[in-house]
């Protein structure tokens, strides 16, 4: 199973590592207070259990004394009568000259040592607590009580334990609840793992849908979200939206722009035409300046306002066909053959009319200096990484008399105009170049093998 | 050869009109897209110059309607709009060229004479028939080495028989190419004009094909002295 990785920054660990931690905390307080808990219980019924025992030795001294002998040792455990059991009685005669000691079997000739001597204060009712060494160096809980019985003198009534056997019940009962705990434990982080993924879900799949809308496969947020994020799933649609109005109307501003300065400016230019004077040349240069700025300045304000659109994609196929269309009418004059093609699936990240813009451009270029033919390729690379931006590879070959490495550096600069004889603004490959810098890509232009030009342009796509 | 302008700025419209005229054309114009529509759609030309926007109906709507109709002459884009994706729009739609304004009237003129020469099948700027050369970029005639003055009219009858050479042309497409739609048409002086253009040729290159209409054609030289 692949385990899943935890980013640092994420809602997901946050909740996950909470969970899991509160429920460990939780977990270790139970632990913690049952095993206490059931440790004292026990403690407690063996204590009970000593002290049983304690008070029958007693009824036993008292009443033997009173008949004249004294046989304890019916205390119906067999556990005293086996040597070393652990479980151990003993009475002793305090008043006699001599001490006269009467023990369990189990303890054999060994004697217990007196929690009298060595100061422990005695409880209400008589009772001494504490714990001693026995016969075999075993910890023995042991209670004891001295008992006057009149005439029949003082005795001094143990009964001891090995707590062992209480100790290893603890300790079962403890492992048994480590046990039950820790797969609790698991259980839980699971349930907070499922509910994670469960609960998270529709963030995950805004920030999918937010993607594909970013790749341009999609033009807005559709799926239904959870009232929590429902809202921003429509602020984020609205945004988009507002977005792509934005851009459209300063490019619908560009444009009516561009018609309403172009339009006076042919009046202007075609009136000095046909009226020749000093005055006309002087306007006719001046204007051809004037339209040479405002195509420039125009073509910017229309690259500058790439870059920040949203999700637009283009399919390549059919604008590429549509572009090698115009070019064969537009060349047909001078016989020169556009060959290319793209496949139908190959997508352009950006707005058709600036992918169009692109391609036209170099084809025009290349149209302008080739004897015979122009070719065109475009491959998708493969990306570094999988979650890398995807770039398409756009190769654009004329088998003209190609640039050398000056005229290359000059063409691409900002509005040179290569060769003044050939028509056209001269401002086309500089702003391919722009634009593919505002898409992330570039613009490379170098001598292909038949020593024309090729112009290889990146630009994002799949 | 006749033409028609549709373009919605007048003094644009004025300025091609008569770069057309001084050319040596017959130009019709219209200011609106309907009226520009329904001329292209009625009358023979042998080419368009198209504005893009215009009041009314839209160039590319016209251009569309027009080939739907089976109306194929050549149509030239003149628009403000020079992206790539207008001008193959433009294409798709049927245009022949494009041309961006601001643009220089030599430009149009040129990018006029290769639609003609183009819809007629001519390689160059020369129409050459016999001894006869005509230049369109220049609008000169040349009869043997020897330069000869025509009037416009004149000119005009010539380059159409010129660009249709080897093709029997009638009277009344004549009279639809040479004269622009306010020229009052009489089909008499087409015969005037045809006598006065053999005169000034000097050489036999019109030919009356009787109740047909008229060919340029080269003197078919034979042994036996017939045509």
């Amino acid at each position: 199973m692949r385990l899943p990785r935890l980013p640092e920054n994420s809602i997901a660990t946050r909740l996950f590592l909470t969970a899991a931690a509160s429920s460990f905390i939780v977990l270790l307080i139970a632990s913690l207070f049952f095993t206490a808990y059931y440790r004292r219980e026990t403690e407690v019924v063996f204590e009970r259990r000593l002290e049983v025992y304690l008070r029958a030795l007693v009824a036993d001294v008292a009443q033997s004394g009173e008949e004249g002998h004294t046989d304890p040792g019916q205390l119906g455990d067999p556990q005293f009568e086996l040597p070393g059991s652990g479980w151990y009685w003993q009475i002793t005669r305090m008043d006699g000259a001599t001490q006269d000691i009467k023990a369990s079997r189990s303890l054999f000739a060994n004697r217990l040592p007196k929690l009298a001597d060595r100061g422990v204060a005695a409880e209400l009712g008589g009772f001494r607590r504490g714990f001693v060494e026995g016969p075999d160096g075993r910890r023995l809980r042991i209670v004891e009580r001295v008992i006057d019985v009149g005439d029949m003198g003082v005795y001094l009534v143990q009964v001891a334990a090995s707590d062992e056997e209480m100790e290893e019940q603890i300790e079962r009962f403890h492992f048994a609840l480590m046990v039950a705990f820790t797969m609790l434990a698991i259980a839980l982080a699971i349930v907070a793992a499922f509910q994670v993924r469960f609960g998270l879900r529709p963030l995950r799949r805004l920030q999918q849908e937010l993607s594909a809308i970013r790749r341009g496969e999609d033009e807005r947020i559709s799926g239904a979200y959870p009232s929590e994020i429902a809202p921003l799933a429509n602020e984020l649609n609205l945004l988009i939206g507002a977005n792509r109005d934005i851009l459209e109307r300063a490019r619908t501003q560009v444009g009516n722009l561009a018609h309403a300065l172009k339009t006076p400016l042919s009046v202007i230019v075609n009136e000095a035409y046909s009226t020749p004077s000093p005055l006309a040349d002087k306007v006719s240069e001046q204007a051809t300046i004037m339209r040479e700025q405002i195509g420039f300045y125009l073509d910017r304000a229309r690259a500058a306002a790439r870059g920040g659109a949203i999700g637009a994609s283009t399919q390549v196929a059919p604008c590429l066909d549509g572009l090698l269309r115009a070019f064969r009418k537009i060349y047909a004059e001078r016989n020169i053959a556009f060959i290319g093609e793209a496949s139908a699936d190959m997508r352009f990240l950006g707005e058709r009319q600036d992918f169009e813009e692109m391609i036209g451009n170099l084809l025009d270029n290349a149209g302008k200096w080739a004897t015979r033919e122009v070719v065109i390729t475009i491959v998708a690379e493969t990306p570094p990484t999988p979650d890398a931006r995807s770039f398409l590879c756009i190769t654009i070959d004329d088998d003209g008399p190609g640039l050398t490495p000056d005229q290359i550096r000059e063409a691409t600069q900002r509005g040179r105009r290569l060769d003044e004889t050939k028509p056209g603004s001269g401002l086309g490959l500089s702003i391919v170049a722009d634009l593919a810098v505002a898409y992330g890509g570039a613009l490379e232009l170098e001598k292909n093998a038949a020593g024309g030009l090729r112009a290889r342009l990146r630009a994002p796509g799949f | 050869m006749r033409l028609l302008v549709i373009e919605d700025d007048k003094d644009i419209n004025r300025q091609i009109v008569a770069a057309l005229e001084h050319a040596g054309y017959a130009v019709d114009h219209a200011l609106d897209g309907e009226e520009g529509y329904f001329l292209g759609d009625t009358e023979p030309y042998d080419a368009v110059v198209l504005d893009i926007g215009l009041p009314k109906k839209d160039g590319i709507t016209i251009l569309e309607a027009w080939r739907a109709n089976g109306r194929m002459m050549p149509v030239l884009i003149l628009t403000a709009r020079d992206r790539w994706s207008e001008k193959v729009q433009g294409f798709d739609a049927g245009a022949d060229d494009y041309l961006a304004k601001p643009f220089h009237m030599e430009e149009l003129l040129a990018r006029i004479r290769a639609l003609l020469r183009r819809a007629t099948g001519h390689a160059t700027n020369e129409l050459v028939c016999g001894s006869v050369r005509l230049d369109t970029k220049s609008g000169r005639v040349i009869v043997d080495g020897a330069p000869i003055k025509l009037t416009s009219h004149e000119y005009r009858l010539l380059a159409y028989l010129m660009h249709h050479s080897g093709r029997i042309v009638s009277r009344t497409e004549i009279i639809e190419h040479l004269y622009d739609q306010d020229f009052d048409r009489d089909s008499n002086t087409i015969e005037v004009f045809v006598g006065r253009l053999r005169r000034k040729l000097g050489v036999d290159l019109i030919q009356t094909v009787r109740g047909l209409g008229y060919m340029a054609a080269p003197p078919v030289e034979t042994t036996d002295g017939k045509r």
